[in-house]
């Protein structure tokens, strides 16, 4: 029998019909046809008249096509699959397409709980840091046209001090010789002791300006704020905090007016701001009230006195440069003005915003970075999911494009079902933020102030929606080109398993690995640094002995203790009470405790030595202590003798100086009965005899080398500079605090207690901020190894199932298990290791950014660089031999009838 | 071909109530009703694939006529025509106003009904 159906097709050819439709025609009419041919042949005809007589039919010219043209053009043809090209309808289609998607996926529960699990894992990682990235660095800071505020500070970099906390006197000609700022105000920490209601409390607070708050352009909440006239001298009012208001006053409207006790003198309140005023501190520094500036007579004429913090408002259309080069010009005509104490001394201006978050910034930005990988190797393991789930649904695509479904239409059926993946994982992820976050709030170190801001707000879920549509489309890309890059002959067959589609698909597959282990060695070598680095941090020697060591603040109120004297009275049988304490083995007084505190330094003359010019005196750090502080410390003396009883206010004056001190003074020299006095040779202060020598401590900066030290007996200083106390326990310390604080009010029930605090935990939150970046890397980076397992495991697995066949004749052949795994473990280390490569180029260039969070490693630490290898590669074996040994499990019979 | 074939004009006019004709009392494949349509007429009017088939598809277009693959044991599958309800409607109102013509044109040409 003749096949017409040629004849027929040719004559269909440029009609535009679906395929399907085609094909029935084409089938209809070639039936007519052979019935036609087969009547011929019984009516005696040849085959070949039969075969022309039939034909005929079909000859006269352009009968067929032009009468098919009239009926089946007139209606466009119907979608066979999922609408055709020339119908665009979006929303229509977009609907069709996510019924259809919804469909897929729930028929395939496990692949899409683990699609899900994954992206929802990678999108919620990155909405939680970015929720704090949000919140530290990009919401303004509640002030009126933030961008306009400033600080600015005294440059004194040749004493390292780029930075440094300028003088009344400077602050007061900047303020009057400027023309760039609308403002400037000036700030001083100062604790204030709470008495008369309640309990005692010390508060942290600050005397400013009063013209801060205008500045900042923040109005009290109640009542008002300060006035230039409340900025003389002898003004007694201050503004309450909001929750020290709601704490200590239980948000009374009523406190307006009201007359507290601070440091026993009675000071009016006259306002209560809202809860969103956050200046710069130090460390744990949290404003709880704020009194006006009013500077002394002496404060406005000591030009090397440096204790304020500077906050401005540039003019509108004012440039930073422009603020930066008007204070440098002001700032040189000051020190030819002032060379005593100004030679050298630049200004620096900086941004509010920056010195607020400044320091967190590369940490956050680093961890967004990392979280941004884990979301790319998440992607790649879903792509991978998705890529074999595209071979195992070739017959279907196949399928679809022969009944005439357009490529890009497919395209989109594929991104829809990705996308709405990613959503799935996105509203998981969400979920998983909500509770991440919750959890960094408790790891964030306390100084970031914003911290109670942390929130899932509308940035962040609009973030988190871009991220859901970027990632759904890049990992859904990948596999629908590959799945429509396809031969629909091939596809369509039988067993047509080893297809080119197949080969490429595996390629793209090992490619996808290829990538995760790369990127995860990238992850994998920060946080092996970090924790490297931290591991160094852990272990530097502060000095002194950290542990069974309780800390409190005691700030004595200089009306009630004006002098030496009566401190010491009070302070001698605070500290008798506590050593007859159960659990305590010394007690002694304190200055400000290392770490809490980045101030009390001063430049000393040295008998003998002529003075230094102006502007090159360093820096000794000075801590006024009581007799046995070393001990209690646990800080070494090396030379010499502690205080004693006989140091008393009216004895000869002595100082304890640390062997760097005396390394720089009197090299190879004994120290000991040399003397030396604070300021200049011809400054009024005594000179102090130097009576011992200790080791040096780790004070302002746990990270930073010593600094020059030298420690006051407190009974013979008129400042009022001891503040604290150590206990040494022989207990866990937290369980003596309050019978220690009940020792100290058995003494003056008005004696604020505040702090109360282990060494350890002191020491701990000094690297809050390393232990925090660590932590968070640390944990994205096992997430992105973990994921990374579980995508080479995938591949191998899938690999391996696919090679079930080879696998099979190779086992009937005679190859030994032995063979078999190391075959199937070689394949998997193969992509591996060209990943770790290319990871390891990468992170010998990416890891630089993460210098400046190091101590103690470079960036290309090789320790680091090695020990990751290993784990990565231990993994990666690992995941490859359990798919391999599952391989040599086949039965060659089962394997041979696999295809 | 060699029979005479009627003027295409009036072949296709009758060609619509032929084929619903031939549909009306059971379902029919494409070869039957070219079969039936040359056998009643006595091979008079033959149709051909090229002019049949389309013309059934416009039928069905239409919604006067319905085609569907059946498959029966032993044999390949065929596609059978069928009358619809709309198709049995068009059938009589077409029955019924061909008659009139045919009546028209015996009075005009004295040609006496057979």
């Amino acid at each position: 029998m003749p096949d017409f159906k040629i004849d027929i097709r040719t004559r269909l050819k440029d009609l535009g019909l679906s395929p399907l439709r085609e094909a029935e025609i084409v089938e209809e009419l070639s039936q007519h046809l052979e019935d036609e041919y087969e009547r011929a042949l019984s009516c005696g005809a040849s085959e070949e008249e039969a075969r022309q007589q039939v034909l005929e039919q079909l000859n006269t010219p352009e009968l067929l096509r032009r009468e098919l043209k009239r009926v089946e053009h007139r209606v466009s043809a119907h979608p066979v699959t999922l609408g055709a090209e020339e119908k665009i309808n979006i929303f229509a289609d977009l609907w069709q397409d996510l019924r259809y998607a919804l469909r897929t996926l729930a028929k395939n529960p496990a692949f899409a709980s683990i699609a899900i699990v994954v992206i929802a894992l990678g999108i919620g990682a990155n909405t939680a840091i970015f929720s704090v990235v949000n919140a530290v660095l990009l919401r303004p800071l509640p002030f009126k046209n933030p961008e306009q505020l400033v600080m600015i500070w005294e440059n004194a970099t040749h004493l390292g001090f780029p930075k440094n906390t300028p003088s009344p006197p400077n602050f007061l000609d900047w303020q009057r010789q400027n023309t760039v700022f609308t403002g400037m105000a000036a700030m001083s920490e100062r604790s204030f002791n709470l008495t008369g209601v309640g309990e005692p409390e010390r508060l942290d607070g600050r005397r400013v300006s009063a013209n801060l708050f205008d500045l900042l352009g923040v109005p009290a909440l109640l009542g008002r704020t300060f006035v230039p006239d409340d900025d003389r001298s002898g003004a007694h009012v201050v503004v309450l905090s909001h929750s020290l208001w709601q704490r200590r006053f239980g948000s009374d409207p009523s406190v307006i007016g009201l007359s507290v006790t601070l440091n026993g003198e009675s000071y009016t309140v006259i306002g209560v701001m809202p809860r969103s005023v956050h200046l710069p501190a130090y460390g744990t520094w949290q404003d709880k009230l704020w009194v006006p500036i009013a500077f002394t007579n002496e404060e406005v004429t000591e030009r090397g006195s440096h204790f304020l913090d500077v906050i401005a408002r540039m003019k509108p259309g004012i440039a930073l440069k422009q603020a930066q080069a008007e204070m440098e010009t002001i700032a040189a005509r000051l020190a030819k003005q002032y060379p005593r104490s100004n030679t050298r001394i630049g200004a620096t201006v900086t941004p509010l915003h920056e010195e607020i978050v400044g320091d967190i910034k590369p940490a956050l930005l680093i961890l967004l970075g990392a979280v941004g990988f884990v979301l790319l190797i998440a992607c790649a393991n879903v792509a991978n999911l998705l890529l074999a789930r595209a071979a195992a649904r070739e017959k279907e695509i196949a399928l679809r494009l022969a009944l005439g479904a357009s490529r890009s239409r497919l395209t989109r059926q594929f991104l829809t079902e990705s996308v709405l993946l990613a959503f799935l994982g996105a509203g998981l992820g969400l979920l998983l933020a909500l509770a991440g976050v919750r959890v960094l709030k408790t790891f964030v170190p306390s100084m970031i102030l914003q911290i109670q801001a942390i929130n899932i707000d509308d940035r962040v879920l609009l973030f988190t929606a871009s991220i859901a549509l970027l990632t759904g489309i890049v990992f859904g890309l990948a596999p629908a080109m590959h799945a429509l890059d396809s031969n629909l002959n091939d596809s369509l067959k039988e067993g047509g398993r080893d297809s080119a589609v197949s080969r490429k698909g595996n390629q793209l597959r090992g490619l996808l690995v290829i990538g995760e282990v790369a990127v995860s060695f990238i992850l994998l070598i920060g946080a092996g640094l970090l924790i490297n680095s931290f591991l160094h941090l852990r272990n530097l020697d502060p000095g002194f002995r950290t542990d069974h060591l309780l800390t409190m603040k005691v700030d004595l109120s200089e009306l009630k203790y004006p002098d030496g004297q009566r401190r010491s009275v009070f302070f001698d049988e605070v500290l008798r009470r506590i050593r007859a304490l159960p659990g305590v083995q010394s007690v002694a007084v304190a200055g400000n405790l290392p770490f809490t505190y980045n101030g009390d330094s001063a430049s000393i003359a040295v008998e003998g030595i002529p003075d230094p010019p102006p502007g090159q005196w360093p820096d000794v750090i000075y801590r006024a202590i009581g007799p046995g502080y070393f001990g209690t410390m646990g800080i070494p003396v090396i030379r010499g003798r502690d205080f004693a009883d006989q140091d008393k206010a009216d004895s000869k004056k002595v100082v304890v100086i640390s062997e760097k001190t005396a390394q720089h003074y009197w090299p190879g020299q004994d120290p000991i009965g040399k003397r030396l006095k604070t300021g200049a040779t011809t400054s009024r202060a005594p000179w102090r005899e130097v009576i011992g020598v200790v080791k040096d401590v780790r004070q302002n900066d746990f990270i930073a080398q010593p600094k020059m030290q030298m420690y006051f007996d407190y009974r013979q200083l008129k400042d009022l500079a001891a503040n604290a106390l150590v206990v040494r326990t022989s207990v866990e310390p937290m369980s003596l605090g309050t019978s220690v604080r009940d020792a100290i009010w058995a003494v003056d029930k008005d004696q604020p207690v505040a702090d109360i605090d282990t060494m350890d935990h002191i020491v701990s939150e000094a690297i809050a901020r390393q232990r925090f970046s660590m932590l968070l890397l640390g944990i994205f980076a096992s997430l992105a190894l973990v994921l990374a397992a579980v995508g080479i495991y995938g591949v191998m697995s899938y690999s391996v199932a696919q090679r079930t066949h080879e696998i099979g004749i190779r086992m009937a052949l005679g190859a030994r298990r032995t063979d078999v795994l190391k075959m199937t473990v070689k394949q998997g280390l193969k992509l591996v290791s060209v990943g770790m490569m290319l990871g390891l180029v990468a992170a010998f260039l990416l890891t630089r950014v993460l210098a400046s969070l190091l101590f103690g490693i470079s960036a290309t630490d090789p320790v680091t660089f090695i020990g990751i290898s290993l784990v990565l590669l231990a993994v990666a074996v690992l995941a490859s031999y359990l798919p391999a040994l599952r391989a040599t499990k086949v039965d060659p019979i089962i394997a041979l009838r696999a295809q | 071909m060699a029979s005479p074939v009627p003027d295409r004009e009036l072949k296709k006019g009758s060609a619509e109530l032929m084929i619903l004709s031939l549909l009306e009392d059971r379902p029919r494949h494409g070869y039957e009703i070219a079969q039936l349509i040359d056998l009643r007429s006595r091979g008079a009017i033959r149709f051909n694939v090229a002019s049949l088939y389309p013309l059934l598809y416009r039928l069905e277009k239409r919604n006067w006529i319905r085609g569907r693959w059946v498959e029966r044991p032993g044999q390949r599958r065929r596609r059978y025509y069928r009358l619809t309800a709309s198709g049995k409607n068009v059938l009589s109102k077409q029955r019924a106003g061909w008659r009139e013509f045919v009546e028209a044109i015996n009075l005009i040409t004295g040609i006496q009904h057979a």
